[in-house]
Formats: C-alpha cells, sequence, structure tokens
C-alpha cells in the first residue's frame, strides 16, 4: 500500500497536467509506505514524449543523496499516461525497477482523470496493482 | 579502499547503512563483496545467472560504467560508487488491455490492424473511445456513420428533432422509410447495422446550459454538428470548461469550415468569434440553402479528426481553420491563436459557468421569428381577401430561385434584397401582404417598410408553407 499525502499529490497531478500532452515523471519521496514530497522530474528523453519517458539517472542520484539528508526515502516514481488510462504499459514493465512503487497517472485531454500503482517484479515480467491513497 | 554509495530504497537490505566502504581492484569486486556482506542486496543487483539486473546503473564518481570498462572498470583508492536505479517507461504497448477485441472484430477491422497508425492498440483505443455528437443532421449523418463503421466504441447522441422529407437531400443516415421517426432512434439504427461492436447512448434533449455539462462530461471527446450560433457557443464553452476536445465544423451553401477547438494550448470558438452576428445577419441552411453533398465532405473532416486525436496520431487541426469551398474546388487554411484575453479559455477567463446562449445571441425567448410589429395576418385571411377582391398588394419577397419552386398567383415577386430600390414601385396609400416561405425574412420587408412610412402592411405569418398547409395543398413544400 502506498499513501500520498496532499501537497505531494496536487504537486503531481499539477505536473502531470501541465506536461500534458507529454509524459512526465518524477520521484516520491517518504517514510513508511507513507509519500510526504514529490520530486517533479524533466523527461530526459529525446524522442517523441507523447508517450515514453526516461529519468536521467543524474537526477535520481542527486533527488536520492537529498532526499538521505533529509532523512527521508525515495519510495516511489510516477510518471503519466496523456489520453490514456493508467494501465501498466508494456515499456512500463520493460523497463521497471522492483525497488519502487509505481504510480501512473492518467491524463486525459489536459485533466487528470484516475491513477493506479504498481509494484514490479524483479523479472519485470508482473506488476501487481497495489493499493493507492492519495489526497 | 572505495565507497558505495547505497540508494535509499535498498538500505534495508544493506544494515540501513547509507554508504559501505570495501576493498575491490575493480567495480565487481567490490559488488561482489558488497553482495557477499549484504546476501538480500544480491537478487536486487543481480540475475539468477550472476548478471548486473537491468534496471541497475553503477556509477564509478560521475561515470556510468557502461561507458568504461564495465564490470572491470579498474577503481582507485577514494573512488565512489554509486547505484542508480534505471527508471523509464511509457504508455506505448497496453500490457493488460481494458478490453480485447473479439475474432470478429479482428475480421471487422482487419484493415485497421495492419496499419501501423492503427494496430492493435489504436483499434483498442478507438473501442475505448467515448465520443459526443450533437445533432444528427446534415454533419452528424456522415459522422455517425464513419464513427461507427470505424469502430469507436461509444457514440453519445444529442437531437430531439424529428427525420422530415427535407433532410433527405443531405442526411444520410435517415432514409425515406424513416421519415417522421425520431431521428435519434433513426440514426442509432443505421449505426448499429453498421457496426454491432459499438454502443450509442441516446439524448433525446436539446443541448441546453441546464443540461449540457452533465451530458458531456462523460466523453472524451465532443463533435459539434449543430446549425445555430447559439448551440456552438453552449458546445464550445462547455468543453471548454470541461476540458475536452470540441471538433467543430460548419456549412453553408457550398461552404464549409472545419477545426478544432478548445484542445489544451489551443483556441476556442470565442478566440475566432467573440461575439455572435446579429440576429438572422447570417441565414441558416434552412434560410440559405445547402449543397446537399456539403456536410459529406466537411463532417468526414470532422470524423478524420477524431479519429486522429483518439489514436493520438498526426497532426491534429489544432489553431488551423480550414475553409472548403466547393464551387472552386479549393481548400484554404486560416491561422487561429488562442486568444490570451477571451472570456473563457483566455488567461483571466471572466466566464467560470454556462449562460443564456439564446440571449448572449439576441435571440428573444420562445420565438426564432422576429416579432412583427402591426401584427400579422393568417393565410386563410390572406384567401378570402383575394376572393372576394379587396383591394389590396400581396409582394413575396423570396428569391426568384424560390419563386420557381412555387407561388401564390396573386402575389408580385419583390426580393427582399431589392425592397429598398424599388419601394417606389409600391403605393403607401394601399394595403400591402408581404410573405415568404416560413414568415421570418418577410418580418423583416414588414419592418422596412413601416420605417420607409408605410402604415397598412402586415405579414404574411407562416408564409407559403403554411399557405400549403392550410391553403391550397396542392403548393408544393420546400
Amino acid at each position: 500500500m502506498i499513501r500520498i499525502e496532499k501537497p505531494a499529490w496536487d504537486t503531481m497531478v499539477s505536473h502531470a497536467e501541465k506536461t500534458f500532452p507529454k509524459e512526465c515523471c518524477g520521484v516520491m519521496l517518504g517514510t513508511d509506505g507513507v509519500v510526504r514530497q514529490a520530486v517533479p522530474l524533466a523527461n530526459a528523453y529525446t524522442g517523441p514524449q507523447e508517450d515514453f519517458f526516461v529519468m536521467d539517472p543524474q537526477d535520481l542520484y542527486r533527488v536520492d543523496r537529498q532526499a538521505q539528508a533529509s532523512g527521508v526515502e525515495v519510495l516511489g516514481v510516477f510518471h503519466s499516461h496523456p489520453n490514456c488510462d493508467a494501465y501498466f504499459s508494456k515499456r512500463d514493465l520493460e523497463h521497471s525497477c522492483p525497488w519502487f512503487s509505481y504510480v501512473v497517472l492518467s491524463v486525459k485531454n489536459g485533466r487528470f482523470d484516475h491513477a493506479n500503482s504498481y509494484r514490479p517484479d524483479f523479472d519485470q515480467k508482473e506488476a501487481p496493482k497495489e493499493e493507492l491513497i492519495y489526497g | 579502499m572505495a565507497k558505495i554509495l547505497i540508494p535509499t530504497p535498498l538500505r534495508q537490505y544493506a544494515g540501513k547503512r547509507d554508504a559501505v566502504e570495501l576493498h575491490g581492484a575493480t567495480v565487481g569486486e567490490v559488488l561482489h563483496a558488497l553482495t557477499s556482506q549484504y546476501s538480500d542486496l544480491r537478487r536486487h543487483l543481480y540475475t539468477d545467472e550472476g548478471k548486473l539486473r537491468s534496471f541497475v546503473n553503477v556509477y564509478v564518481n560521475d561515470d556510468d560504467i557502461r561507458y568504461l570498462s564495465k564490470e572491470a572498470t579498474p577503481l582507485k583508492d577514494g573512488d565512489t560508487v554509486s547505484i542508480v536505479p534505471s527508471i523509464a517507461g511509457g504508455s506505448a504497448g497496453i500490457a493488460a488491455p481494458p478490453v480485447a477485441l473479439s475474432k470478429d472484430e479482428i475480421l471487422r477491422y482487419s484493415r485497421h490492424l495492419i496499419m501501423p497508425e492503427v494496430g492493435m492498440d489504436g483499434q483498442l483505443k478507438l473501442k475505448n473511445a467515448k465520443v459526443a455528437l450533437i445533432g444528427t443532421g446534415g454533419l452528424g449523418a456522415p459522422l455517425g456513420m464513419y464513427l461507427a463503421a470505424a469502430g469507436v466504441g461509444r457514440i453519445g447522441l444529442v437531437d430531439f428533432d424529428v427525420v422530415d422529407f427535407t433532410n433527405l437531400q443531405r442526411q444520410v443516415i435517415h432514409g425515406t422509410k424513416d421519415v417522421g421517426r425520431k431521428k435519434l432512434d433513426s440514426a442509432a439504427e443505421t449505426m448499429l447495422d453498421i457496426n454491432p461492436f459499438i454502443e450509442i447512448d441516446r439524448h433525446e434533449t436539446a443541448l441546453s446550459s441546464e443540461n449540457a455539462l452533465q451530458i458531456l462530461k462523460d466523453y472524451d471527446l465532443v463533435v459539434d454538428g449543430t446549425d445555430n450560433f447559439p448551440t456552438r457557443y453552449l458546445v464550445n464553452d462547455a468543453c471548454v470548461l470541461l476540458g475536452k476536445p470540441n471538433v467543430y465544423g460548419s456549412i453553408f451553401r457550398f461552404e464549409g469550415q472545419a477545426t478544432v477547438f478548445a484542445y489544451p494550448g489551443g483556441p476556442c470558438y470565442r478566440c475566432l468569434y467573440p461575439e455572435p452576428p446579429p440576429p438572422g445577419l447570417v441565414p441558416s441552411c434552412a434560410e440559405g440553402g445547402v449543397l446537399g453533398i456539403l456536410p459529406g465532405v466537411i463532417g468526414l473532416i470532422q470524423a478524420t479528426e477524431t479519429v486522429k486525436l483518439i489514436l493520438g496520431a498526426g497532426e491534429p487541426l489544432v489553431g488551423r481553420l480550414l475553409l472548403y469551398d466547393a464551387l472552386a474546388m479549393r481548400f484554404r487554411e486560416l491561422k487561429l491563436r488562442r486568444n490570451p484575453h477571451c472570456p473563457v479559455c483566455g488567461d483571466h477567463p471572466s466566464i467560470h459557468e454556462l449562460i443564456d446562449y439564446q440571449e448572449f445571441c439576441g435571440i428573444p425567448n420562445q420565438a426564432h421569428e422576429p416579432v412583427a410589429a402591426a401584427g400579422d395576418i393568417d393565410v386563410v385571411e390572406v384567401k378570402a381577401k383575394i376572393d372576394r377582391g379587396d383591394s389590396f398588394v400581396l409582394i413575396d419577397v423570396r428569391e426568384p430561385h424560390e419563386y420557381q419552386i412555387c407561388r401564390i398567383d396573386y402575389a408580385r415577386l419583390i426580393p427582399l434584397g431589392d425592397l429598398p430600390k424599388r419601394v417606389n414601385e409600391l403605393d403607401s396609400a394601399e394595403e400591402i401582404v408581404a410573405h415568404c416561405k416560413s414568415g421570418v425574412r418577410s418580418a423583416k420587408a414588414v419592418d422596412f417598410l413601416k420605417q420607409a412610412g408605410f402604415r397598412k402592411v402586415r405579414n404574411m405569418k407562416g408564409g407559403i408553407l403554411a399557405w400549403s398547409d392550410k391553403v391550397d395543398p396542392s403548393v408544393p413544400k420546400y
């Protein structure tokens, strides 16, 4: 289960809507399964960003160090699916990392629609849904 | 001795430590030492075959070891080794589609499925799409038929009208057998005959400020197939407020327009037309006519844009107004920009809810007919006056080509546009009755004559259509 507190959730939704129709991405910081802060990151993919995102490892490294300095952990990552549902796609699975909760935000026509959270396995074969509480 | 920085999610497997100092000549050696010391870390970093997992990036100081010598990268005393996850993804490739296509659907959509731009993903997007179609008339007919055929999974039709004979020249979704039926039923029947794999919602109502948001909120996008200004502003404002694209089209005689309004960052109908035209200035298709084929062309441009928006394919018709001239057979494009001062989609909008669009467009409540100043005269009374041999002048203010379709023999043809220069043909002492097709233009003629000083002028209520209904059924209606 992952719980996202309202300020962090608002940051995620706003980042997803502002980045529409491209995909956004970012990381979620907190402790004990509760996200207290969301950090929007730039989509580092150099091709069309409407259905793909890449996080810059340097960004991840930096955010992880900052998290450590403030006594929190990187609990998960988030990204948006513009104009489609918040499923865990084939691409998501192929590039997934089992260390994190993956929150996917569906943004339709520029507005947040719904979200799901997934927990991918080590082999990048399956990503069961986990309970997501936000706001 | 090298320092290995442990990312926060893995710390629980490394004795809650954020860094571990270990000996080793290469990256491979220190990672081996790390996973020997903390065996729970092993499966996070290595596959069962002993290879680094694809989502694990390792940096020596600031450099990715993939660009050095990978795990054989040598280490010096004091080097820092960082473990950083690799994270990417994207919506492409639906892993667990919410719905799958049946065998029959795969056959039906095979010409879509073999195109890379549509394919299975695209066809599922179409199947999952929810489109509101306002109006099942000239534009709505080709739109409804082709969107159904393309496999748009849910189509909400909004109409309250009944099919009549004058519709059949262009509204190809309805047939002769449907005259007198509700357009909703007739349209839905045709669409489901074309494609029984779709769902149709029937909204039998005139779209209004009271119901628009409620009806449209359940759809992904809205296609405007209406023919009047109040509804166009209503659809536009509702789409902007709901954040749904508005696929717009309009037609008149030989000319049509199409564009996509209310797309994020793009203009809306109000950016193009901040104010409606004065009522009566722009004739409707019922008043001015329309080439029957024209809505086919414009409606299918709207259908194309609708399908493109659903697929996310190509370049949407956003910020461009496509103009079509059937007589010249030319397409032109006007650039449109979002107006930052637009009252509904601008940076500081002043309209936050739907308004009274009849009033906004200057149309008085109830009647579409202008109020005729000193009263109307019924067709039966006009007939009685002719039969009695009363002395009066009946002027027909329609166009000559309408006069060719049907006429009242007693009437004299003076088209409305010619009235100012031919007004001297009329005697202000005489009683004058004006008529047109339905009573709208003749009311304007009456107003004009009154302003020109004529006192005894009346408007024949309901025009020649009423004459055909009540006096002489042999007069054809058009």
